[in-house]
C-alpha cells in the first residue's frame, strides 16, 4: 500500500492518512530545516492548521527560497493534496516580511482558497516553530505545560492544533508522493569566505571536501580555512582545517557549508549578505564519488541494512528497511556503487558517474581508516585519511 | 522583541540556557543570569532548556516581574563577559 511508485494528484489525494504517513517513513524524510525529526511521526495525528516554514533565518542563505522558486507547481499541487489527505482546515506560507516579492508567485495562487499567506517579521528565529507560530497566528505555544502522567514538559505546535513543515521537506513529501522518489540529496549553500554562494543538491552522504573542490576550492592548499555544517549563529565543526585528511559528510539536515578563517567564530559573519546564485540550484547527483549513508543517528533508530559489503547498489535502491522501535526511516542509496563498508551504522557506497580511477583515487582517502563519520545530529567524528 | 530571565533563576542559576544561547547574550548578572535584550535575536532555544521556567519572551513576562525587563534592558554588560564565569 506505500509502494514507491508515482501518482496522479487524483491518487495522492486518494491516499488515506495511514498510507501517505507510511510512504513519508518508507521515502526516509526527516525534517530537512536543520531539526531532523521524523517528518511522518508529525502526520500521524493530523492538526487542522499547517504552516509551511519558507523563512530561512540563518544570515546568507537561499536554499529554500530557491526551491519554491523552482517547484512552484509542485508545491500547489502538495498543499491540495495535503489537504485532501490531513483534512486541514488551514494551510500556510509563512514568509519573512523581506521576501514578499520572491514569493509573489505564491500570493497569486493563494487566491484559489488551498492555502494563505501569513508574512511575518524579518527576524531571526532559527526557523524555530513556536516564533513562527506567534508572528504567523494569534496563537501562543505555551512555553511548558503538565502531561497526563504528572511530568511537565516544553509546549509544542500540536499543543495548538498546528503541524509546522520546513519547505524542503515538503518537496521531499511531494517526491515520494507523487514520483515515487525516496530521499537521497539534501539542498544546501556553499559560502564565506573565498566563496562565491552556490546552492547545491547533493547526495545525502557526499564528502564534503569533494563538495568543496566542486564548488572551485583548492582543499589540500585551504589549511587556513574551516568548514561549518550550518550558518553563521547554529551550526557544528564540520572540519576545523581543511585540506590535513579530516572529511565530514552531507547529513540530511545540512543546510550549508559556510567556510571561514580557522579560529574565528561564526557568529562574526552575522552581517554577511549574498545575492542569490545566478545559475539557482546545481545538482550534483551523480558528480559524487562516494557517499556515506547513515542508517540511523540522532534521534532514529538505525535501519536494518539490506546490503551486505561488496555488493553493487543502483541509485535509488533501498538499502535501509525502517525498524519497528523508536523513530526509524527508509534508506535509499544516494549514489549507484559497490558498497565499500557497512560500520557503525553507516553505509558507504564507492561508484558514482565519474570515470572509475578518479572516483577510486578520490573515494579512498574519505572512506579509509573505518573511522565512523559523522553521524546525524551527533558530536562531530572526523574520518581520518590514513592514505 | 527578546527573551527575559525573571526570578525563578535566584538560587538556580542553571547553566542550560548558557550552552544553547547560539549568539552568547546570557549573561551572569549575579543572581541571576541575564540576558542582554541589544544582543538577543528571539529565537527561544533557551526557554525551553530552563528546568525551573524562568525564561519568557518579553511580551508574556508575569505582570508582577515586569522589572526584569527594565533591569535586563538597564544592566551594564560592558564589564563582563557573556556565559558562566570560570576562574
Amino acid at each position: 500500500m506505500a509502494e514507491m511508485k508515482q501518482r496522479s494528484l487524483e491518487e495522492v489525494k486518494a491516499l488515506s492518512v495511514e498510507e501517505a504517513v507510511e510512504i513519508m517513513r518508507q521515502a526516509g524524510i526527516v525534517g530537512a530545516g536543520g531539526g531532523g525529526f521524523p517528518t511522518y511521526f508529525k502526520y500521524k495525528n493530523p492538526q487542522p492548521h499547517l504552516i509551511v516554514n519558507a523563512t530561512e533565518s540563518e544570515p546568507g542563505y537561499w536554499g529554500d527560497k530557491l526551491v519554491h522558486k523552482e517547484y512552484l507547481e509542485e508545491f500547489l499541487q502538495l498543499f491540495e493534496a495535503m489537504k485532501a489527505i490531513f483534512d486541514f482546515e488551514q494551510i500556510s506560507l509563512g514568509v519573512h516580511e523581506k521576501d514578499r516579492e520572491w514569493f509573489a508567485d505564491y500570493a497569486e495562487h493563494a487566491d484559489e482558497g488551498v492555502y494563505d499567506m501569513r508574512y511575518v517579521p524579518n527576524t531571526y528565529a532559527l526557523g524555530e516553530e513556536k516564533t513562527l507560530i506567534k508572528h504567523a497566528t494569534d496563537t501562543r505555544v505555551p512555553r511548558f505545560l503538565d502531561t497526563p502522567d504528572g511530568s511537565r514538559r516544553p509546549g509544542m505546535p500540536p499543543d495548538v492544533g498546528i503541524i509546522v513543515n520546513n519547505s524542503e521537506t515538503l518537496l521531499n513529501i511531494y517526491r515520494a508522493w507523487f514520483l515515487g522518489k525516496p530521499l537521497t540529496t539534501k539542498f544546501f549553500s556553499v559560502y564565506g569566505e573565498e566563496m562565491d554562494i552556490k546552492v547545491y543538491e547533493a547526495p545525502i552522504g557526499a564528502s564534503v571536501s569533494e563538495v568543496l573542490e566542486i564548488a572551485g576550492l583548492d582543499v589540500e592548499t585551504s589549511s587556513h580555512l574551516s568548514v561549518i555544517d550550518g550558518g553563521p549563529y547554529l551550526h557544528d565543526m564540520a572540519i576545523e582545517e581543511l585540506g590535513t585528511g579530516h572529511d565530514a559528510y552531507v547529513r540530511r539536515m545540512t543546510n550549508s557549508l559556510f567556510l571561514l578563517p580557522k579560529g574565528r567564530q561564526g557568529k562574526e559573519y552575522a552581517d554577511i549578505e549574498t545575492e542569490p546564485p545566478e545559475e539557482g540550484i546545481v545538482s550534483l547527483v551523480g558528480e559524487i564519488s562516494g557517499v556515506h549513508l547513515p542508517l540511523g543517528g540522532g534521534l532514529l533508530t538505525p535501519a536494518t541494512p539490506l546490503v551486505s559489503e561488496g555488493d553493487e547498489v543502483e541509485y535509488e535502491q533501498k538499502i535501509g528497511e525502517p525498524v519497528d522501535e523508536g523513530f526509524s526511516i527508509g534508506v535509499w542509496a544516494s549514489a549507484g556503487g559497490t558498497i565499500s563498508s557497512i560500520e557503525n551504522d553507516i553505509v558507504a557506497i564507492a561508484g558514482g558517474a565519474i570515470p572509475q580511477e578518479e572516483a577510486e583515487a578520490e573515494a579512498e582517502p574519505s572512506m579509509a581508516g573505518g573511522a565512523s563519520p559523522r553521524g546525524e545530529a551527533e558530536p562531530f567524528q572526523e574520518a581520518e585519511r590514513s592514505g | 522583541m527578546a527573551y527575559v530571565i525573571v526570578e525563578a533563576c535566584i538560587g538556580t542559576k542553571n547553566t542550560a540556557c548558557v550552552q544553547v544561547c547560539p549568539v552568547d547574550c546570557i549573561y551572569d548578572g549575579g543572581d541571576h543570569f541575564i540576558i542582554n535584550p541589544a544582543e538577543c535575536i528571539d529565537c527561544s532555544m533557551c526557554m525551553p532548556e530552563c528546568p525551573v521556567e524562568a525564561i519568557y519572551p518579553d511580551d508574556e513576562v508575569p505582570e508582577d516581574m515586569q522589572h526584569y525587563i527594565t533591569k535586563a534592558a538597564e544592566f551594564d554588560y560592558s564589564g563582563i563577559a557573556p556565559g558562566v564565569e570560570v576562574n
